[in-house]
């Protein structure tokens, strides 16, 4: 406890700065690519994309991001045996912010797909096995996170694949395929508010004090759901018939029509980031907050102060504005092949599985939910070619970054507890 | 300060294999269509103009075949395509063969200075024309195939696709019976003509002939793309 009283103030200023240096990293390059998609489409440019992210991040950060943030904090590492000494644990959250991010940065610049959340699952682990006992991990919970990584993009898969089916069914496969895209595309418009909204408000937005119940969660998504479709349907009605292009490709005039619905998938993947990987950044950050603030309560179940979001947003859009927009442009040229019917489908599959997981708690990949959406719509057979030896990199690199994060925490763990005494 | 670019997305789609093809079967086309004016020259006995047009059909089979090679180096076993991979190889291989063929002919006009025997003109401008046809109907087919990703090969696309295979398998059909018709007429008048010649002749005639084998056989690629 004296440590604490002692060294509070440059406890919290550390956890601050790396803090803002995770998620830094997170918006340098995690969340800009997931932006990437809808700049590669020609949805949105780049300029725009970084406007969108700033506003949407913050929001799902804000209102959908509570529940994440819990379980990085206490679901995965039971503190339990260190009541006592609740310095360990700051030194362990700060070793592994510090761990997450420096691992986030080593594989960025190696070109590793390696995810936010894996890394700092993998350095909570790496803290609690040295810091505090390999019984402290509650490997049943770190099962669950493992298996969801199988899962999420499955299930980002399996909707992608059905909205390929629908658009297909509705506007590609028919007699007027331009008018039916500009038919359906309101309704289309439409989910995206509505189920973004609805699983953002279904368990309640309890740690901003507002409750609803069942019925008026519902009323309030189909408000908004309303609200985005009849936005969505200004901008379509100005989609006009281009011959010159459909010469070329019988369908470009109906991609036109998805290129504004994009704009939406893009706002709702921002969301889904933010409410899912802000916590990444944030989730030890609030920890430690939380221990110094009550001079050493470990067990305390403290409200999430809504400054710490705040910090987790800047820090993203801080890494968005120096580093991802360049991010965004290299992506955005190379996803060429991504049309926006197919970006569409996939952004919204990924960002509403993100969501949902984020509902659930489970601190689950945006970007690896993305990939998982992205083949949902080749295994429709829509995209002319996947190339598998990525998700091969991609399940290399989820192995890899466990251990990588928890090795390096340790490194920290040990570094912090010597300093501080 | 590093560029931090690790989108396992941009890795993860591939160019679609399907532009390529395209993008062959273009060349290939402009290659064919310069065969009636190879005969052309030939028929006007400007040997000069032959050799020309050969030179011009050679560099246009060359490049036929670097967009093949490319296309073929850039198509590794890990890909996930809407189709079958082999099937994909094959169709640029005839496309490729109908170039090939074209190039023959032409090299047999260049080698041999060959007089048209008068009998056979009819036929084998009819022949020119129906080879002409078909080769446009198969490029049409070609031309499809971006869309017929974007439906999944099905439905009213996969149903304009089987059609168009009808068409060219007809064609080919027709060409068989002007082939044979011209064939026969060779076999009356071979006598008055130069032994050697006339083995000339059939072979070029059977060299046209092949050129619409080869695109009744894309056309059955195709059919295996629709086919589930």
């Amino acid at each position: 406890m004296e440590v604490i009283a002692a060294y509070g103030t440059i406890m919290i200023t550390l956890a601050v700065i790396f803090g803002l240096y995770m998620t830094w990293g997170i918006g340098a390059n995690d969340l800009a690519n997931a932006m990437g998609t809808s700049v590669g489409a020609g949805a949105v440019t780049v300029k725009q994309a970084i406007g969108i992210a700033i506003v949407f991040e913050f929001a799902g950060a804000v209102l959908a991001g509570g529940n994440v943030t819990k379980t990085i904090r206490k679901g995965i590492i039971d503190p339990t045996n260190i009541i006592a000494t609740p310095e360990i644990l700051v030194y362990g959250m700060l070793a592994a912010l510090l761990a997450a991010a420096v691992w986030l940065m080593i594989a960025s610049s190696k070109g590793w797909p390696v995810s936010t959340t894996h890394s700092i699952v993998g350095a909570l682990i790496g803290f609690a096995v040295v810091g505090i006992g390999p019984d402290a991990v509650n490997w049943g919970k770190v099962g669950k996170i493992v298996a969801s990584w199988v899962i999420s993009p499955a299930i980002g898969g399996t909707i992608a694949f059905l909205l390929v089916l629908s658009t297909r069914k509705l506007i590609f496969d028919t007699e007027n395929p331009l008018r039916n895209a500009k038919k359906y595309a309101p309704y289309y418009i439409f989910l995206v508010g509505f189920i973004i909204s609805l699983v953002t408000l279904f368990k309640g937005l309890a740690h901003l004090h507002i409750e609803l119940t069942g019925p008026q969660s519902f009323g309030l998504a189909i408000c908004i759901g309303l609200l985005t479709s009849s936005i969505g349907m200004f901008f379509i009605r100005k989609v006009k018939e281009d011959t010159e292009a459909d010469r070329d490709f019988h369908f470009a005039s109906v991609e036109k029509v998805f290129t504004p619905m994009m704009l939406f998938t893009a706002c709702s993947m921002a969301f889904a980031h933010g409410s899912n990987d802000v916590a990444n950044g944030i989730g030890p950050l609030a920890a430690v907050i939380s221990i110094v603030t009550s001079g050493g309560e470990v067990m305390q179940s403290s409200e999430m102060p809504v400054w710490i979001l705040f910090v987790g947003g800047t820090g993203i859009v801080v890494g968005l504005v120096t580093l991802g927009y360049r991010v965004m442009l290299t992506v955005g040229t190379k996803i060429t092949e991504l049309t926006p019917s197919r970006g569409f489908c996939a952004e919204l599959a990924a960002a509403s599985t993100v969501v949902l997981a984020s509902r659930t708690g489970l601190p689950v990949s945006t970007t690896h939910i993305l990939v998982g959406a992205v083949l949902g719509v080749g295994l429709a057979r829509g995209i002319g070619a996947l190339d598998l030896r990525v998700i091969l990199n991609i399940i290399v690199s989820w192995i890899v970054t466990l251990p990588a994060g928890a090795i390096m925490a340790m490194v920290f763990f040990f570094f912090l507890k010597g300093v501080f005494g | 300060m590093v560029a931090m670019s690790t989108n396992p997305l941009a890795g993860l789609l591939r160019k679609s294999p399907f532009k390529p093809i395209q993008e062959h079967m273009r060349t290939v086309f402009s290659c064919v269509m310069l065969l009636p004016a190879l005969f052309d020259a030939l028929y006007r006995k400007e040997q000069g103009e032959v050799t020309e047009l050969a030179g011009q059909i050679g560099v246009l089979e060359t490049e036929a075949d670097g967009i093949k090679a490319t296309y073929r180096h850039n198509m590794p076993k890990t890909l996930l395509l809407p189709v079958d991979r082999k099937d994909l190889l094959s169709l640029i291989h005839e496309q490729d063969s109908v170039a090939d063929g074209v190039e023959k002919i032409s090299q047999l006009l260049v080698n041999r200075d060959m007089t048209v025997p008068d009998a056979i003109k009819g036929g084998l401008d009819e022949l020119l024309e129906g080879t002409m046809e078909i080769i446009t109907q198969a490029k049409n087919m070609v031309e499809e195939l971006d869309e017929l990703v974007h439906v999944g090969f099905s439905g009213r696309e996969h149903d304009k696709v089987s059609r168009m295979i009808d068409g060219v398998r007809k064609s080919e059909h027709n060409l068989d019976k002007i082939l044979k018709k011209v064939n026969r007429t060779l076999f009356t008048i071979e006598k008055e003509l130069d032994p050697v010649s006339v083995m000339f002749w059939y072979r070029i005639i059977e060299e046209i002939g092949n050129i619409s084998d080869h695109a009744e056989n894309m056309a059955d690629r195709l059919l295996l793309f629709l086919s589930k």
